[in-house]
């Protein structure tokens, strides 16, 4: 294999690896951030109702 | 209403200056304008009137484009207008209007006196090639309706105009989004690193980040808004418009701001054509369809109506 493709690849991994942390980082803390609070029983409310429609 | 009114004069004065600095800067004294014409021809104006015998003369220009100063391109004639002081060279193949030209002259004569050698540079306004790549990706080249792209989504949400109205301003907000990160990404991180053959890769995820990133924000931030938007926001990820766009971008090496309009041309496109479609499907609700049209076909019917009708603004393009 030629060296210069491995590297590619390596670097390509560990680019798009860098990438993919840092947007999952991101979407984490804006899910942290921008939480909001539900009722839990909200869902047990609907659970409990008929279903149909 | 005063103060606005001075807002727009202001706004709009503003604009002007930078069109006809943008217009007419050459950087020669004696050149006053050099601008592309019907796509074929270039026209100098000069400030004075120049001599018939050297304007005529083929061998006292040069051209090329400004990437390629290598390949000249072959200039097939040269008109003079009557007050000697506008020259239009028409060239043998039709010019690309979207690349920069260079323009060389040899010394300039005027009545008998030389005005020294020029350089310059003819390029389309600005303004013209992005409004041109907005009006190219919503009306020409609309992708539902000439390119066939995300008919799923586009046959799922025309039924009734106001689901229509929502999809479409909610798919514009984000593809606008999506395809600014996507030539954010091509341009500073795939392309320096020669890795633009993972760019389908990494635009799927972008598109699909995007969606998560407006509807946790959003949840947040604008509660009423995201319920009227609804299952919408989820659906735009089985949009194929939303990868093209990037796809299209990169493949073109648009800048920001064209990536921009390319992205702003196709959602409001897509509204366009969810507009006109869920218009035309409410009526064929109440019109007397025969029962083995009822439905989607009839839609499919009417879907390839409207991209005839399409086909009419093929080929055009603004200069």
């Amino acid at each position: 294999m030629d060296p210069a493709l491995i590297k590619l690849a390596l670097g390509g991994l560990a680019v798009l690896g860098c990438i993919g942390l840092f947007f999952g980082i991101g979407l984490g803390l804006a899910a942290h951030k921008f939480a909001i609070q539900i009722n839990p029983k909200v869902e047990e409310v609907i659970e409990v109702l008929a279903g149909a429609q | 209403m005063k103060e606005r009114m001075r807002h727009l004069t202001l706004t709009g004065l503003l604009l002007a200056a930078i069109l006809v600095s943008v217009g007419c800067d050459t950087g020669h004294r004696f050149v006053k304008k050099t601008e592309f014409k019907d796509g074929e021809t270039i026209v100098i104006t000069f400030a004075g009137p120049v001599d018939e015998a050297w304007a005529k003369e083929k061998a006292n220009y040069a051209v090329y484009e400004e990437p390629d100063p290598d390949i000249l391109l072959p200039i097939k004639e040269i008109s003079l207008s009557p007050d000697r002081t506008k020259v239009t060279l028409s060239f043998d193949d039709g010019l690309n209007t979207r690349q920069a030209h260079v323009l060389k002259t040899k010394e300039m004569l005027s009545e008998g006196r030389s005005q020294g050698t020029a350089i310059l540079t003819v390029k389309k306004l600005y303004f013209g090639l992005l409004l041109s790549i907005f009006i190219g990706a919503m009306v020409v080249n609309n992708f539902v309706f000439t390119k066939y792209l995300g008919l799923c989504v586009f046959f799922g949400t025309s039924q009734r105009k106001a689901t229509a109205v929502g999809m479409g301003i909610t798919f514009t907000i984000v593809i606008v989004f999506a395809a600014m990160m996507a030539w954010a990404l091509y341009q500073f991180v795939l392309k320096p690193f020669q890795l633009t053959f993972l760019n389908i890769v990494v635009f799927i995820g972008l598109v699909s980040l995007s969606v998560q990133a407006v509807d946790t924000i959003l949840r947040k931030v604008n509660p009423a808004l995201f319920k009227a938007f609804g299952v919408y926001l989820v659906l735009v990820i089985a949009n194929c418009i939303a990868i093209a766009v990037p796809l299209i971008l990169a493949d073109n090496e648009y800048t920001g701001p064209e990536s921009f309009m390319l992205a702003l041309g196709a959602g409001l496109g897509f509204l366009v054509a969810l507009f006109l479609m869920s218009s035309a499907r409410e009526r064929l609700e109440l019109a007397n369809v025969p029962p083995s049209f009822r439905g989607l076909p009839i839609a499919f019917i009417v879907a390839g109506l409207f991209a005839l009708a399409f086909l009419g603004f093929s080929g055009m393009s603004i200069h």
